[in-house]
């Protein structure tokens, strides 16, 4: 199918590229059905784009570019409601808000977007027993240099 | 909005589905158990606020000039 985007122009997507969201992002409850999209340049970032309003799409990362450490706690309902049997079929991405200043492009560690792409299913959660920030400045993950946080991996 | 009294271990059924027990009353502190249907999300009301917020802002995120690709499934 053809989807007309504000961002991103015409683009075609087929069936089988829609995930369809088991909870919705929150704030958003009339939209369910998104496709994932990945910059044409190198960046890290993917997008969520509606295929229900052209104009509505999201920004994705990876948490774990920032967080080395990142990590969430699902229970066995959670899995179930996205039909995961592995946790290598669980991808976890993060929004990003980008305001006005790029110095405060932030990224929402608390509500992760989970991902069963094989399922074509998603959700957004919230980790309500965790203490990470709904509002995470990435420019305050750079005290660690990405090389020293690899060997120290390595290491352990 | 509704009102009730419950003591410790009383429940509210709300529907067929929804069960909200008390659980523990102490000081200013109320422990709550609540028993719902998998598809029916339960969050504290100022963190589903802060995060219905931040989704707003960022669904505002900028045009891209760069032609995106599907990410093979």
């Amino acid at each position: 199918m053809r989807l007309e985007t504000s961002r991103f122009g015409a683009i075609d997507v087929g069936e089988e590229d829609v995930l369809t969201f088991t909870q919705p992002i929150i704030g958003f409850q009339d939209f369910r059905r998104f496709v994932l999209l990945r910059g044409a340049d190198a960046t890290e970032v993917s997008w969520l784009q509606s295929t229900e309003a052209g104009d509505l799409a999201f920004i994705l990362m990876d948490p774990r570019s920032v967080v080395s450490d990142y990590a969430v706690q699902l229970g066995a309902g959670e899995l179930a409601e996205l039909a995961v049997n592995a946790p290598a079929e669980l991808e976890v991405f993060t929004l990003v808000v980008v305001p006005a200043d790029p110095s405060q492009v932030r990224t929402n560690l608390k509500a992760p977007i989970l991902v069963n792409r094989r399922q074509r299913l998603a959700k957004q959660t919230i980790l309500e027993n965790s203490a990470y920030p709904v509002r995470f400045v990435l420019a305050q993950a750079g005290s660690r240099p990405r090389e020293e946080v690899s060997h120290a991996r390595a290491d352990a | 909005m509704l009102v009730l009294t419950r003591r410790e271990n009383e429940s509210i059924m709300i529907g067929d589905t929804i069960e909200v027990k008390l659980l523990d009353v102490k000081d200013h502190q109320v422990k709550i158990g609540i028993a719902a249907p998998r598809d029916v999300a339960v969050h504290r009301k100022e963190v589903y606020l802060a995060i219905q917020a931040e989704n707003e802002q960022a669904a505002r995120a900028p045009k891209s000039k760069d032609l995106p690709k599907l990410i093979p499934g």
